[in-house]
């Protein structure tokens, strides 16, 4: 290539045309700066009416309309971190699990650690049926990061997540992720102690289930359903007096057949139970000759019943057993005898639980006294007055 | 030739290779400044740096205003959905075709087209002159076009944009031709690089489809002005890169098989989609002048026809390729967004509307990609993997087979999408459907617009693909010794009245060499003592060596003026290879190939 030598002349057209040049630039560059401006601003404006209308659609449920509102929102901002979300929410409202999924998946390239995005995912593996990935993207969910209340997002993360182990019936995946939700459960929300209490319950621990309600009791104390799953929950643990307290309080706060049942059932409990604490021996004595009472009333019920039902005639060796442990006690056992013999009221209540343990169809459904009696078998066996 | 001796300073002197040589001569060196001012000194070629840097700025401004412009003209004409309402589907694009029509007729005749070929015109016809009313043409129907919904793209005509803004500012300049030729392809790397989001592959695109070398001066220029115009655009519409992908992993080298798949069907597309465009444009264009008013609106209406069922088919379609990487439309819908894609641009380019090929070359490469990814991942699941990924190398694939530029394609796709892991598909089905195309359709999409625009552009495929001579193919063996340095007079008399040669080369102990005549070697013998060494009376000549490697057109230039050249090793200038003559280049070049 030549160069042809410019001449001074030419240099110093040259040296002002570059200089003058930049006249224009700067013109040029207010332009641009005037008109990127307002398009910015027209574009933010877009993004967020699309975002709005596509929210509005979703709720409606009008799902297809929100995928449209919401593709057209990222039209203007791609990478907008709110619409994305939204725009995959919606797409599985609409039951495109697939293309939900694809997008919930490239988001989740992007930001492996966002807790929206895995739990989003967790619930297309829900959806897809792949436990495993669901569980793994939960927990995921659970220590991710999030943008707005994360000790809050964190927790709804594992509420969600103890359900599904429970609905899969994974007990005992479950009580590990219950006990971290009460670990993490502030001592203020009554809402989420009284669900941690009801997970814990469904775990069968139902001490902590009772515990947690009582927390969540000392901040709304006149919550009817609380207070009917913390006298439940007592009655589960044995503890009558509570149990008692509780549905007493329920009852007052939303009168029903069932709280009335169990309350009367629990009181049954309390005026029958021979081996509470603190009971004169004339009461325990009163109290085990009611049970024993009640105890053969069963057997002759369920002896009946069975002879009737069966054709041979024939009661089967247990039965038989319970006939003959209460004809020899019947000789011995009455109010007096109960009352000076300790091992005698001991002897009569093994008998009378064993009678409530039969569970036979044949002997059909326990009243209020035989469910007490139940009960209070069931918080005693083995025990001795 | 001197008799002054200086064989001590010899040894310090370097020895003039031809290469050296013609970047000493290239190289201006001449400093130039204004009278009385010792602060501002410039060289040409240091200005023309200079100049590269504000060409990238003017085009890398006039580029964000290009697309804004755009983006405003959709808005109001219509609406800020994706999918418009179906009154202004169907009325938009006709109605403003009928204005671009008009625009085009009475003003703007050369902004036509895509933007490209008249670049390359401009370079190799025109002297590097881009009429700047053709950029303001451009920029005003393109912009009324792409916004109204017509199917072509911004980038062929920010490229036009950039070369306009640098030949016009060559021209304020008074710069040289040979500068003024150059500029052209500098500006237009500018405009792309600002319109693409992508320095690397507008540099890549100048050099291979509109320059066809990489000469030293002219890189550094484009480069520069790639640069600045990329820097100038992220700053005013943000860094991030075109397309958003998501992650890729190659699971089985098997999964190539399927990239291979997809090379083949687009090459044997790409050149479909070429012949429908070289076939109707010509017709067209041969219709009454008056139809040249509404073409344009014609192709708008059926663009706006096919976009009340398939919107997607309309403008550039950047939103849609992104949902596509993104897996959200099934192979069936790919494959018909594909071809009605095809469609409608081969309506609008086919019609003179002003617009680029890029976008639509990319959206019809993501869909047709998308498509067969999704077709062989339904019947090979093991094989491919999804659509995502397909989409991404189909934009590569037929962007290489479609424009015939195989090493941007690459770069393209790893710069629009800042993903360096699709590389190894879209290197293997790029060059598959690049080699196809080349193979079946001999000459590239723009030189053909050129040449039925009466036009013959050098093809820059033809010229990588010539088969070069080089020195090895003319040089001939020496007939007679040389003489050395230290050969007194006598010696070399006696050695000359045996050679055939009339002209005798001389090897010094440096490397460096001379000759000298049988006839001045007598007439110094009847002036000089016959001792005198060949050193003293050679003192100053020095003969520009060759080496056998060196091109013949390059070495042209230094045989003008010698009788005879050594050609030496590149290993040791000392070593003599052959010699080379005038007669000796034409005879090559007269051997037939």
């Amino acid at each position: 290539m030549t160069i042809v030598p410019p001449n001074i002349a030419s240099r110093y057209l040259q040296r002002r045309v570059l200089l003058l040049s930049l006249i224009p630039l700067a013109l040029l560059f207010a332009i641009t700066v005037t008109l990127a401006r307002t398009y910015h601003v027209r574009e933010a404006g877009l993004v967020q009416e699309w975002y709005d209308k596509g929210n509005a659609d979703l709720i409606a449920g009008r799902s297809g309309d929100a995928i449209e509102d919401f593709r057209n929102a990222l039209s203007y901002d791609p990478e907008n971190n709110l619409v994305q979300p939204r725009l995959a929410e919606a797409l599985l409202a609409d039951g495109r699990v697939t293309e939900a999924r694809s997008y919930f998946l490239n988001l989740w390239d992007r930001a492996p650690g966002s807790g929206e995005v895995n739990l989003d995912l967790a619930h297309i593996s829900i959806r897809t049926g792949d436990a495993d990935q669901a569980i793994r993207y939960f927990r995921s969910a659970i220590y991710g990061s999030w943008d707005k209340d994360p000790a809050q997002q964190r927790r709804n993360a594992r509420l969600e997540l103890c359900k599904f182990l429970l609905q899969r019936g994974r007990v005992s995946d479950a009580r590990a992720e219950v006990a971290g939700l009460a670990a993490d459960t502030p001592a203020d929300d009554a809402d989420l102690l009284e669900k941690t209490g009801q997970l814990f319950s469904q775990v069968g621990e139902t001490g902590r289930a009772l515990s947690e309600y009582e927390d969540a009791l000392r901040i709304n104390p006149r919550q009817d359903q609380w207070l009917e799953d913390a006298g439940k929950a007592a009655v589960a643990v044995g503890d009558y007096t509570k149990a008692e307290t509780y549905l007493a309080r329920a009852d007052r706060e939303n009168p029903s057949d069932e709280i009335a049942g169990l309350r009367d059932t629990v009181r049954d409990v309390l005026d029958g139970d021979p081996f509470l604490p603190g009971l004169s021996d004339s009461e325990q004595a009163e109290r085990s000759w009611r049970a024993f009472q009640q105890g053969n009333k069963r057997l002759g019920i369920c002896t009946g019943a069975r002879d009737a039902a069966q054709s041979s005639g024939e009661t089967s060796p247990e039965l038989q057993d319970l006939i003959k442990e209460a004809l020899d006690l019947k000789v011995h056992v009455n109010l007096q005898t109960l009352g000076r013999q300790s091992e005698l009221r001991n002897q009569a209540m093994q008998f009378v639980f064993q009678v409530e343990e039969i569970n036979s169809p044949g002997c059909g459904t326990p009243d209020a006294a035989d469910q007490a009696l139940v009960l209070i078998a069931k918080r005693h066996s083995g025990s001795t007055p | 030739m001197t008799d002054s001796p200086a064989p001590i300073e010899e040894k310090q002197l370097p020895v003039p290779s031809a290469e050296s040589v013609a970047v000493a001569a290239e190289a201006p060196g001449r400093k130039w400044a204004i009278p009385g001012s010792r602060s501002f000194t410039l060289s040409e070629g240091n200005l023309f740096l200079v100049l590269a840097v504000v060409i990238g700025l003017f085009s890398g401004m006039a580029v964000v205003c290009f697309r804004i412009t755009i983006e405003w003209v959709r808005l109001s004409l219509l609406g800020s959905a994706l999918a418009p309402s179906q009154m202004r589907v169907v009325l938009v694009p006709a109605g403003a075709g009928l204005v671009v029509a008009f625009l085009v007729q009475r003003f703007f005749r050369a902004a036509r087209g895509s933007g490209v070929n008249q670049t390359k015109a401009a370079v190799y016809v025109f002297d590097g002159y881009v009429p700047f009313r053709t950029v303001i043409g451009k920029f005003v129907t393109c912009s009324l076009a792409i916004g109204s919904g017509q199917s072509l793209g911004p980038e062929d005509p920010s490229l036009q944009i950039g070369a306009g803004i640098a030949s016009a500012l060559g021209r304020r300049l008074k710069l040289s031709r040979d500068k003024l030729r150059l500029l052209a392809p500098v500006g237009a790397a500018a405009g792309l690089a600002a319109a693409f989001n992508a320095p690397i592959s507008a540099v890549l695109f100048v050099i291979e489809e509109v320059i066809g070398t990489w000469s030293a001066s002219a890189l550094g220029a484009i480069v520069l002005a790639a640069v600045s115009s990329a820097v100038v655009m992220r700053s005013f519409l943000g860094s991030e890169p075109m397309f958003r992908v998501p992650a890729y992993t190659l699971a089985h080298p098997a999964e190539l098989l399927a990239y291979a798949v997809l090379g083949v069907v687009g090459g044997v597309l790409s050149i479909a989609f070429t012949k429908i465009i070289v076939y109707f444009r010509p017709r067209l264009r041969a219709l009454p002048e008056w139809t040249f008013y509404v073409q344009p609106a014609a192709a708008g209406l059926l663009i706006g026809l096919v976009g009340l069922k398939i919107p997607q088919a309309m403008g550039t379609g950047y939103p849609y390729i992104d949902q596509a990487l993104h897996n959200q439309y099934t192979w069936e819908i790919l494959a018909v967004l594909g071809f009605a894609k095809i469609l409608t641009t081969s309506a609008s380019f086919v019609s003179g509307t002003p617009g680029g090929m890029f976008a639509p070359v990319l959206f019809i490469g993501a869909m047709i990609g998308g498509a067969i990814g999704g077709l062989e991942h339904h019947f090979f699941p093991r094989l491919s993997a999804s659509v995502g990924p397909f989409a991404l190398v189909g934009m590569g694939t037929f962007f290489a087979g479609f424009l015939r530029v195989p090493i941007t394609s690459v770069f393209m796709v790893v710069e629009t999408t800042g993903n360096y892991s699709i590389v190894l598909p879209v290197m293997i089905s790029n060059t598959i459907a690049y080699l196809i195309s080349r193979k079946y359709q001999d000459v590239s999409l723009f030189d053909l617009l050129a040449a039925q625009d009466g036009l013959e552009l050098p093809s820059m495929e033809e010229q990588r693909e010539q088969v070069v001579l080089r020195v090895e193919d003319a040089m001939r063996k020496p007939e007679s010794v040389s003489l050395q340095a230290g050969d007194t007079l006598a010696r070399a008399i006696e050695i000359a009245e045996t050679s055939p040669d009339g002209v005798l080369l001389v090897r010094f102990p440096t490397g460096r060499w001379a000759s000298i005549t049988k006839q001045d070697l007598r007439a110094k013998a009847s002036e000089r003592p016959k001792e005198t060494l060949m050193r003293d009376l050679l003192s100053t000549d020095r003969l520009p060596v060759l080496h056998p490697d060196q091109r013949l057109d390059d070495v042209l230039r230094y045989v003008q003026g010698h009788e005879v050249l050594p050609v030496v090793s590149r290993a040791g200038s000392r070593k003599l290879e052959g010699v080379l003559s005038l007669p000796d280049i034409l005879a090559a070049y007269q051997k037939p190939s």
